[in-house]
């Protein structure tokens, strides 16, 4: 009963604060784990009469948990800040931004689509103190420098985009109790993902849930297989090579990967159900749960409990373990992620500070002590993080040799949003590795 | 109460000023050159030569605006590149012949004009006819109606419950694949079988479309004079033959009007495509290939050669529609 | 005359039917959606909405309550408990691991590990033995084979309706679709009147152009119209919206009225002109009323694709609170990745209220307007 105790605090804390008319979700100075004096220091700044409109994908309970952060923003400075979401993110920037309608920042889930924004011109770029505040701020500062910086319209490079929130993706999910009752180990290598797999299906069961089905965008699930083990096989070097195709796509250390991905999918031993390309990746993981259980493993991002079946809690109905690289390939531990990037998409005075307001720990602390949200920021405290799921995937980041960046996600849209969905859905209905990829490098060749 | 204070307000704004543009004009042009007095026979003829425009003027300002302004501008941009920044010639078509998607949908896209116009015209009409001799023809027809009320995406849901697909060893929650397996058949992803895929989509647009032939065929229908119906009657005919030999000649018109609004609407359609299938499995159509290289693919240049395709195949179905109309008629 | 008889109930009969055969497949679908959006995501995931109304045998997985519900009976620690905790159902079989989830009969006992007991009656009552305390405040897990009576829930209607903003765009979906429904068809009528029966140089010409204009694809207008509106101050506001849809539904409201109005009896018009009644008066006084079941079928179309419209709203209006549209909001409560069938079923069929009222009540007009208007082969 002690146990409880202190979230018995917290939670009337929350409902007084809440109750005094007080609408930021923590009272600033009563959580000492908190760092407040970042949230002080805002107040020196006066940004009344100010209004920055900001525009990005997160709607719902993300949409509440953004908005949590930049209540603080507003609290301090006195803007106001209007940030909307929208389910077509994408398609609505590049409207905007050709129409000249933009708002003041834009928050890119693509870094390749704010490349493509930023080399029309329709980006400013950031502070030149920014990079280095990065550099020195942030964990492995100069990849984040590198992956916001791009080409001006003037063909000049600079920084435009700061990374806030960060997703892994290198995860297998698994239910620990069925784990149990089969006796199945947590494997540490890719050779024991194998053998596990292998051991699955000798034991009458099917190791695999995988679903690439996605509406509109299906293929997206398999391109995240792809750079997850293109980062197990193949030099981080050449993955960033294979990113600006300078490796083309038909290289074969590139259907090396892709054929690796078969090995999972195109076995019909090892999945559920004998049409990947079919299954929606939103039921997929449902058959961790089924009983008797369909499959055991799931490989996904951190986002994908969202999909589990009502009232799964994560780390006792389901957890999940970092997909293993090999142990004889001498790749270290390599880490897929993805982000969310801030950018200014129309310069005002209030923009700038709210970019500014970004670098601050409590900017990030309000969003991990609530939910879902990783970031590579040094300088918070994370102590903060309520959710013990979340400060394993934290660890996950921070164990990891190499962090990369998906590699759709940066690849122009006409592939990494296109070709590539599209090359992996034929391949999994039975084309070869090396006619897709034929096929996706023909279209990259065209538009360059 | 703020708020539907300012919603009635915009509403009001907005109906009523577009009616006083008519009623003032009008107006202005009678007081101005009245049709009385000495000049009376002069002013009414100027009257009747500026009287068509004032009619006119509201929709060739805002159709030159809305529609032949992006026209000339994606004729413009069809000659450059991505960034619409340089002249690239004939690159783009080029390009757009050579392309094996720009193909595929091409033929799909054939397929898809011959089958959901006729389809859903044919449907329409006998659902008209039938729906118009029985008692409770108006709730049946509200109930073939009912699918043209739900927006596209909402109409992908409810095809999402037909065609899904949950493979073997599972129960299956779509419609399609439980009555097959019923039959002792086994399960199909529908919607991923190369070319029929094709035609799963198209029952999707002609459930939709035949409520909009019915409504309108159905309202032709009753326009038919009795007397020349009765007439055939007294002469013996039979009902099949009252339908296809007279009511259907009187309605050609008609009947020529739907097809080429739905033949318009198959060509622009894209959401369907895009929320099912998204053009893969080789079921890409021309509207969503420019969606894809507008928006994912950042390239107005190609987006609206593509666009352009799209015009060019449409119009001699036009042509050919509005002349046999106009022979018939 | 008997035959004649016979052989046109036989017809009636034969027309009934194949209106309600097609009447079945054209609702099945939406049928099967409305169903849908009466059950929790998670049965709408592992039935077909056509078993809804049946008792479903499922395999499910319960859990027993944890170590805080323990007592002390004899030497043996025992957790007690209903596996439907006031809900309905009847065990079939269960069994205590995730490989054998239907080894035993209710009734019966199953060996766990740690030499745990587990017994499950039919009716959901367990009972936990162990020789030793539980510790975990989390319950062990029950594999039973359930059949269960069909559930039903409000809760997906409750979602979308009571959302908050969902009544505000309500209001900001009716500014928009009443205008962009009433203004084409007003110019639309005045323009295809001229183009029907007044004389003027280039009239060919402009009908032409018109139905040429049919097949410009909406999506390539979006980015150079919205460059228009900002160029010109109206920026992200009703009043672009309304131009826009106005100017996308223009050429076929034109080229149906045209047609409508084209095919009038000329004598009215002609007799009206000799008693010197300018255009237009005609207009208002003939043509109006006349062509009310055009201008009447128009305007459900219209309607229809203002009010089911996201892609122009989401271009030509902001996403703030004034103007968000109830498209819009939907997809919002759908969340960023689109999942919620349960969500999207109830929400298409909150959004396909409001057209059914339109069209029921517009098609009373729609008749009433055909039967004043067939005089005119008389």
């Amino acid at each position: 009963m002690i146990k409880l105790i202190p979230h018995a605090i917290m939670a009337s804390l929350l409902v007084s604060g809440s109750a005094l008319g007080n609408d930021l979700k923590f009272t600033p100075g009563d959580d000492a784990r908190f760092s407040w004096d970042s949230y002080n220091q805002l107040k020196t700044k006066d940004l009344s009469g100010e209004t920055i409109s900001i525009f990005g994908p997160w709607l719902g309970p993300d949409k509440d948990l953004i908005e949590s952060v930049i209540d603080y923003f507003e609290k301090a400075t006195g803007a106001t800040v209007n940030y909307s979401g929208s389910d077509s993110f994408e398609t609505q920037i590049v409207i905007d931004a050709e129409a000249g309608a933009t708002p003041n920042i834009s928050v890119f889930p693509q870094p390749g689509l704010a490349a493509n924004l930023a080399s029309k011109g329709h980006l400013a770029a950031l502070d030149s103190k920014t990079a280095d505040w990065l550099r020195e701020n942030y964990a492995a500062g100069q990849s984040w420098v590198d992956l916001g910086t791009f080409k001006g319209k003037d063909g000049k490079e600079a920084l435009y985009g700061f990374f806030y929130k960060v997703d892994v993706k290198s995860l297998v999910w698994y239910s620990p109790e069925n784990f149990e009752d089969a006796g199945y180990e947590v494997p540490q290598t890719m050779e024991e993902l194998f053998a596990l797999s292998d051991q699955i299906v000798a034991d009458g069961g099917t190791p695999w849930c995988i679903g690439i089905g996605s509406g509109g965008a299906t293929g997206w699930p398999a391109t995240d297989w792809v750079e997850d083990l293109m980062l197990r096989t193949q030099t981080p070097e050449d993955y960033d090579r294979w990113v600006t195709n300078t490796i083309k796509f038909d290289d074969p250390k590139v259907l090396e990967a892709i054929d690796l991905f078969g090995k999972f999918a195109l076995n019909t031993k090892y999945t559920v159900g004998d049409k990947v390309s079919s299954v929606d990746f939103r039921d997929s993981p449902k058959g961790l749960f089924t009983s008797p259980p369909q499959c055991y493993l799931h490989r996904q991002a951190s986002f994908i409990p969202a999909y589990f079946p009502k009232g799964t809690e994560v780390g006792y109905d389901a957890d999940f373990f970092y997909f293993p690289a090999f142990a004889d390939k001498k790749l270290g531990k390599p880490v897929l992620g993805a982000g969310t990037m801030f950018a200014i998409t129309n310069d005002s005075k209030g923009a700038r500070a709210f970019m500014e307001f970004l670098q601050t720990p409590i900017a990030h602390e309000i969003w991990m002590a609530q939910k879902g949200f990783l970031t590579p920021h040094k300088g918070v405290n994370t102590e903060v993080f309520t959710d013990p799921t979340v400060a394993k995937m934290n660890q996950i980041l921070l164990n990891a040799d190499t962090f990369r960046f998906d590699a759709s996600d940066l690849m122009p849209g006409a592939i990494g949003a296109g070709a590539f969905w599209t090359g992996m859905v034929e391949y999994l209905d039975g084309t070869s590795a090396e006619d897709v990829a034929k096929d996706i490098q023909r279209i990259w060749d065209s538009i360059q | 109460m703020g708020q539907i204070l300012f919603a009635f307000s915009t509403i009001i704004v907005g109906v009523f000023g577009c009616v006083a543009y008519f009623y003032f004009s009008n107006l202005l042009l009678d007081r101005a050159l009245p049709a009385k007095g000495p000049n009376a026979g002069l002013n009414i003829n100027r009257a009747n030569a500026i009287r068509p425009w004032l009619f006119l003027g509201p929709a060739i300002v805002i159709l030159s605006l809305y529609l032949v302004y992006p026209v000339i501008n994606s004729i413009w941009l069809s000659f450059h590149d991505a960034s619409a920044a340089n002249f690239v010639g004939f690159d783009n078509y080029v390009w757009l012949v050579n392309d094996s998607k720009f193909q595929e949908s091409m033929l799909n896209n054939l397929l898809w004009l011959i089958v959901v116009p006729g389809a859903s015209t044919l449907l329409g009409l006998v659902a008209a006819q039938l729906t118009d001799s029985i008692r409770w023809g108006n709730i049946a027809k509200s109930l073939i109606f009912m699918p043209m009320a739900v927006s596209f995406i909402g109409a992908s849901v409810i095809w999402k419950f037909i065609y899904d697909y949950r493979g073997e060893g599972n129960a299956e929650i779509g419609l399609l694949n439980s009555i097959v397996t019923s039959f002792g058949g086994s399960p199909e992803a529908w919607i991923t079988l190369g070319f029929w895929n094709n035609f799963f989509l198209m029952v999707v647009l002609i459930w939709i479309q035949t409520g909009f032939a019915m409504v309108i065929l159905s309202a032709a229908l009753r326009g038919i004079p009795e007397e020349t119906i009765e007439a055939a009657i007294l002469d013996g005919a039979s009902p099949l033959q009252v339908f296809l030999k007279i009511k259907v000649p009187q309605i050609w018109g008609t009947i020529a009007v739907v097809w080429t609004t739905i033949t318009i609407t198959v060509l622009k359609v894209f959401d369907i495509v895009l929320a099912m299938t998204n053009g893969q499995w080789g079921s890409q159509v021309l509207a969503n290939l420019m969606f894809d290289w507008m928006f994912r693919g950042a390239d107005s240049g190609r987006a609206s050669t593509v666009a352009l395709v799209i015009m060019v195949l449409v119009t001699p179905i036009m042509v050919w529609n509005i002349r046999n109309a106009r022979k018939e008629g | 005359m008997a035959d004649i008889a016979g052989q046109k109930a036989r017809l009636t009969w034969a027309i009934n039917i194949s209106v309600i055969v097609l009447v079945l497949l054209w609702t099945i679908p939406t049928f099967g959606l409305l169903v849908s959006s009466f059950r929790d995501a998670d049965q709408i995931a592992s039935t077909g909405w056509w078993e809804a109304l049946f008792p479903t045998e499922r395999n499910e997985i319960f859990r027993a309550k944890g170590a805080d519900a323990q007592n002390l009976v004899g030497d043996v620690y025992q957790i007690k408990g209903n596996l439907f905790e006031g809900g309905q159902g009847a065990i079939i079989a269960f069994g205590v691991s995730s490989l054998k989830p239907t080894a035993y009969y209710p009734g019966e006992t199953g060996k766990m590990s740690r030499d745990r007991l587990l017994t499950l009656q039919a009716n959901g009552d367990y009972v936990l033995a162990s020789p030793k305390p539980f510790r975990s405040s989390r319950g062990v897990r029950i594999f039973a084979t359930v059949q269960s009576p069909p559930k039903f829930t409000w809760e997906n209607y409750q979602k979308v309706l009571f959302s908050e903003g969902v009544g505000r765009s309500f209001l900001n979906t009716f500014t928009v679709t009443i205008p962009a429904t009433i203004i084409p068809i007003l110019i639309a009528a005045f323009a295809a009147y001229a183009l029907a029966w007044m004389q003027f140089p280039g009239r060919a010409l402009l009908i032409a152009a018109v139905v040429g204009l049919l097949v410009v694809p909406l999506q390539m207008a979006l980015i150079p119209l919205l460059k228009l509106h900002n160029d010109i101050g109206i920026g992200k506001d009703y009043l672009g919206i309304w131009l826009a849809h106005t100017g996308f539904g223009l050429p076929l409201a034109i080229y149906l009225l045209r047609n409508y109005i084209a095919g009038l009896p000329r004598e009215i018009i002609e007799s009206a002109k000799v008693d010197g009644a300018t255009d237009f008066d005609i207009f208002r006084r003939i043509i109006l009323p006349l062509s009310f079941p055009a201008l009447a079928s128009f305007a459900i179309f219209q309607f229809l694709w203002v009010w089911n419209d996201l892609l122009v709203a989401t271009v030509f209006l902001g996403n703030n609170e004034e103007q968000l549209v109830m498209t819009g909001r939907l997809r919002e409560l759908l969340g960023s990745r689109g999942g919620d069938w349960e969500i999207l079923a109830a929400s298409a069929f909150v959004s396909i209220f409001v057209p059914l009222i339109v069209f029921f009540s517009l098609q009373r007009f729609l008749v009433r307007g055909l039967l004043a208007g067939s005089v005119k082969g008389g």
